[in-house]
């Protein structure tokens, strides 16, 4: 059995999280996700400003805390935190001077096959991380892998899984989609917190077996709860159909068994078949500009109140590219000023950032000029740069997946 | 009885690029086959009317439905300018919904 423990679901997580997975139990590998897809474009633009930036600088905080601890204990170090430049992350842990044996996982970077994107990144797989394990590294870190395959690929190094194993690779899988969000799994955003006391909840363990089962838990003493219902929720967290596609193989989530375990929940009984020749890539393009402000509409005349306010914008600055919604939380004869308030949102999206400039403008413009009792909650901004997200197939043999070990060879996966 | 489908349901939902994904499920046998039964395409999109198309997928050994609402988010979390722009709490809009449950069930 190895016990793999996750102690981030995201991009500013819990900072203690590292230390309290560290210390609150016996552990073998602790793993992090830092990516997600709103993430690639955060770090597309820290990089965009310093091409020595672009990975999860809270992580980088997290172990200059927290290594010497880690490598005391035996805890091996894997996480996808080092988004756009895992290379720029593993050289600064190297920097920390603590000794560990630090590699990296790279090839997922495929911007040359799509210049106009601001990020483009290959999905990978978990081969890749399981070559760095193999060759003794203490931390692992890696750009655009699945979330999933920073449990798949400690599971895989320690029973010296094939690449046809696909119902062990499988039932990993599995149990790293249940790590993946951290406390979503142990009670965090739960549909029934109130059966539970959802305060503070641990973060999840995956004990995984040699053929790919696991029980999943948490460490004695943490908040939260480790519940056939509160693993079931995770398992539904961001699926489409059964046939879970990932690059190391299909994981049938019609096949998942769960049974409660004195310690948690026991996953059983996963089946997996052969994955697809494409690998899926995050696209991240620049869309635009947005701007937005919310008017407070109170009391009489909700609907006339909110047509003045939309003429007027309007008239001021041209329909083009705004997105109005009226939110009718007003009450009738309230007995509090917030209840008889209803919201008025406007978005205004567009490639032209005097236009997002000029929103503003003209929105505060109406200050004294507008339906009675007009306010705004914020005051609109400048404006800020958005983002479009998308997703591309590539052929898998068209990535260069390498591990570069701690001895700096270079492995093709 | 007619009582908000979260009486007896979990929800979870979220985002992938611009569509939404929405997971149902519930703790008995008894529960899913009623489930499975009311929570069809068309009766979710009754329930949550700002959803366009919609895919249905069936798990019955988590007893649990997987609702796919395509293109709900627009071109992604980034750039939506949907209330809840990443659907976090689209399973919970559901299950505050009123139908018909066999008390049976409750």
């Amino acid at each position: 059995m190895i016990r793999i423990g996750n102690a981030s679901g995201f991009y500013g997580d819990r900072f203690s999280a590292v230390r309290e997975m560290l210390t609150g139990g016996d552990l073998d590998v602790l793993t992090g996700d830092y990516l997600a897809e709103l993430t690639m474009l955060i770090l597309g633009r820290d990089r965009a400003k310093d091409a020595g930036l672009g990975y999860a600088r809270t992580f980088l905080r997290q172990l200059e805390e927290n290594l010497a601890d880690a490598l005391a204990r035996g805890v091996k170090i894997v996480s996808n935190a080092g988004g756009l430049n895992p290379e720029g992350l593993a050289e600064a842990i190297d920097r920390l001077g603590l000794g560990a044996k630090v590699a990296h996982v790279t090839g997922d970077d495929v911007r040359e096959r799509f210049p106009e994107a601001l990020t483009a990144n290959a999905y990978l797989g978990a081969w890749g991380i399981a070559e760095c394990l193999n060759a003794g590294a203490d931390v692992v870190v890696t750009g655009r892998v699945t979330d999933a395959s920073l449990v798949v690929g400690p599971a895989a190094a320690h029973f010296g899984w094939g690449r046809e194993d696909f119902d062990a690779l499988a039932g990993a899988t599995v149990a790293g989609h249940v790590l993946e969000c951290g406390t979503q799994a142990t009670g965090g955003n739960y549909s029934f917190f109130t059966s539970i006391d959802a305060t503070r909840p641990g973060f999840p363990i995956a004990e995984v077996e040699a053929d790919g089962s696991s029980v999943i838990t948490k460490h004695d003493g943490t908040g939260g709860a480790v519940t056939v219902d509160t693993v079931t929720a995770q398992l539904l967290y961001e699926i489409g159909p059964p046939a879970y596609l990932g690059p190391d193989v299909v994981s049938h989530f019609d096949t998942i068994r769960l049974d409660p375990h004195e310690r948690g929940v026991r996953i059983s009984g996963v089946k997996g078949s052969a994955p697809p020749d494409t690998l899926k890539v995050c696209l991240n393009t620049l869309g635009g500009f947005r701007n937005s402000t919310t008017f407070v509409l109170t009391g009489l005349d909700v609907e006339a109140k909110a047509n003045l306010v939309r003429h007027q914008l309007e008239s001021a600055i041209g329909p083009a590219d705004l997105t109005w919604t009226l939110a009718r939380t007003d009450h009738v004869d309230a007995d509090t000023e917030e209840a008889a308030s209803a919201l008025l949102h406007v978005t205004v999206k567009t490639s032209d950032p005097k236009r997002a400039k000029a929103f503003s403008r003209a929105g505060v413009e109406l200050a004294l000029a507008s339906y009675p009792g007009f306010h705004v909650t914020a005051p609109p901004g400048d404006g800020t740069p958005f983002g479009v997200f998308e997703a591309a197939y590539v052929p898998r043999s068209s990535v260069p997946h390498r591990a570069v070990l701690p001895d700096g060879k270079v492995v093709e996966v | 009885m007619r009582v908000p489908l979260g009486t007896i349901a979990g929800a979870r939902s979220g985002d992938k690029g611009g569509d939404a994904n929405l997971g149902v499920w519930v703790r008995t046998d008894a529960q899913y086959e009623w489930l499975r039964a009311e929570l069809t395409v068309e009766r979710v999109k009754e329930l949550l009317p700002e959803a366009g198309e919609v895919d249905r997928h069936e798990l019955p050994n988590l007893r649990a439905l997987n609702f796919v609402l395509h293109g709900l988010l627009g071109a992604g979390v980034a750039s939506s300018t949907r209330f809840d722009p990443q659907a976090k709490a689209l399973g919970e809009w559901l299950r505050s919904r009123h139908v018909d449950i066999p008390e049976a069930l409750l």
